[in-house]
C-alpha cells in the first residue's frame, strides 16, 4: 500500500462525497442548508481535483484504464456506493466521514512529503466549515444505523492497526483518536472483518458504485445527448 | 427554518433564529453588512454565512445575531 494509492482512494471517495452532497442541493432542509449542501459539493469536487494532480508529482500514478469501465476500480467507500435516500445519512457523511477525510489529509500535510505538505494545507480551512455544518445536524440528532454505518467505514478508511504508510504524520490509531478527539465522542463498537479487507479501495463491503453515477462520472450521461456527429467524434 | 421531511430530523421552524452577516474586502474599507442566515445555533450560521456569501474575495467575514444589535433609530424616526 503506497502513500500514491491512498492519495487516489482519498480523491475518489472526495470526488463521490461531493457528488453525493450535491444531489442534496435542492432537497435538504431549508435553503440555508440547500446553498451548504452545494457550496460544500464545490470544495469537495475541487478537493479531488487537486488530490488527482498530486498523483503525478508523487511518482507512481496508480490510475489504470480498468477505471473507464469497472465501476469497482473506482476506490471509493461502500457509503457512496448507492444515492442517499435520507437527510440522517447526508448527516452522517457531513459528520464523520468529511472529518475522517480531513483527519488522512492533516496526516499529509504533517508528513513528510513535500507536494501534500504544500498542496493540501488550504483544504483544511475550508473543511472547517464542512465540520461546523455537520457537528451542528449531529448533535440535533440522527438516526442511529447511518451513524454506526458511517463510523465503521471511517475506521475501514483508516486501515487495520500497523498499516502505517510512509510520508504521513499519524498512523490508524493516531487517526482514530484524532477522529474522536474532533467529534468530541468515542467510536462505538463495531466489528471489522480486516481479512475481507481492500487495501486499495479501504472498505470490507464488496460492490460499486450504482451504473447511473457511473455513467456520470466517465461522461457517458452527457455523451447519450450528443448530436450524433458529436457522438462520431467523442467515440473517436 | 422549514421542515420538508417530516420525521427525518427534529429541527424546526421555531429553533431557528436570524444572524446578520458582515464582511470587507480589503482592509481600509469598512464592515458592511451583506446579507443574513437563519440558522439553529453559531456553528450552523457560520457554516450557512460562508457558503452563501462567498462568491467574493472577502478579507474578513462576521456574523451577529440579529437580537444582539441594538438600534439606535430606525428609518423615519427623527
Amino acid at each position: 500500500m503506497s502513500l500514491s494509492d491512498l492519495v487516489l482512494s482519498l480523491a475518489d471517495n472526495k470526488q463521490m462525497l461531493g457528488l453525493r452532497y450535491a444531489e442534496w442541493a435542492t432537497r435538504a432542509p431549508s435553503l440555508e442548508a440547500d446553498i451548504a449542501a452545494a457550496a460544500m459539493g464545490l470544495d469537495d469536487l475541487g478537493h479531488s481535483r487537486v488530490l488527482y494532480g498530486c498523483l503525478e508529482p508523487l511518482g507512481a500514478d496508480p490510475r489504470g484504464p480498468e477505471r473507464e469501465s469497472d465501476p469497482a476500480a473506482i476506490r471509493n467507500l461502500a457509503y457512496f456506493d448507492e444515492p442517499w435516500t435520507e437527510w440522517s445519512q447526508f448527516v452522517a457523511a457531513n459528520a464523520i466521514l468529511d472529518t475522517a477525510f480531513t483527519v488522512v489529509i492533516e496526516a499529509c500535510v504533517n508528513g513528510s512529503v513535500e507536494v501534500l505538505r504544500q498542496r493540501l494545507r488550504k483544504m483544511l480551512m475550508e473543511e472547517r466549515y464542512h465540520f461546523l455544518h455537520g457537528r451542528s445536524w449531529l448533535r440535533s440528532g440522527i438516526e442511529p444505523a447511518p451513524l454506526l454505518r458511517a463510523w465503521q467505514e471511517a475506521l475501514e478508511l483508516f486501515g487495520p492497526p500497523g498499516s502505517d504508510i510512509d510520508g504521513l504524520s499519524m498512523g490508524p490509531d493516531q487517526m482514530r483518536a484524532r477522529l474522536e478527539e474532533q467529534l468530541e465522542t468515542t467510536a462505538p463498537h463495531v466489528t471489522i472483518h480486516w481479512e475481507l479487507w481492500d487495501p486499495l479501495r479501504r472498505r470490507t463491503a464488496p460492490g460499486a458504485i450504482d451504473t447511473h453515477t457511473f455513467g456520470m462520472l466517465r461522461g457517458l450521461e452527457e455523451k447519450k445527448y450528443a448530436p450524433p456527429a458529436a457522438a462520431k467524434q467523442t467515440a473517436v | 427554518m422549514s421542515e420538508r421531511h417530516n420525521g427525518y430530523y427534529k429541527r424546526v421552524s421555531g429553533d431557528a433564529v436570524e444572524y446578520e452577516v458582515f464582511a470587507r474586502k480589503t482592509r481600509e474599507e469598512p464592515l458592511r453588512q451583506v446579507g443574513s442566515v437563519v440558522a439553529p445555533d453559531d456553528d450552523l450560521a457560520m457554516a450557512y454565512a460562508r457558503a452563501t456569501y462567498d462568491e467574493e474575495r472577502w478579507c474578513e467575514m462576521a456574523i451577529v445575531r440579529k437580537e444582539h444589535v441594538i438600534e439606535l433609530w430606525q428609518p423615519g424616526e427623527p
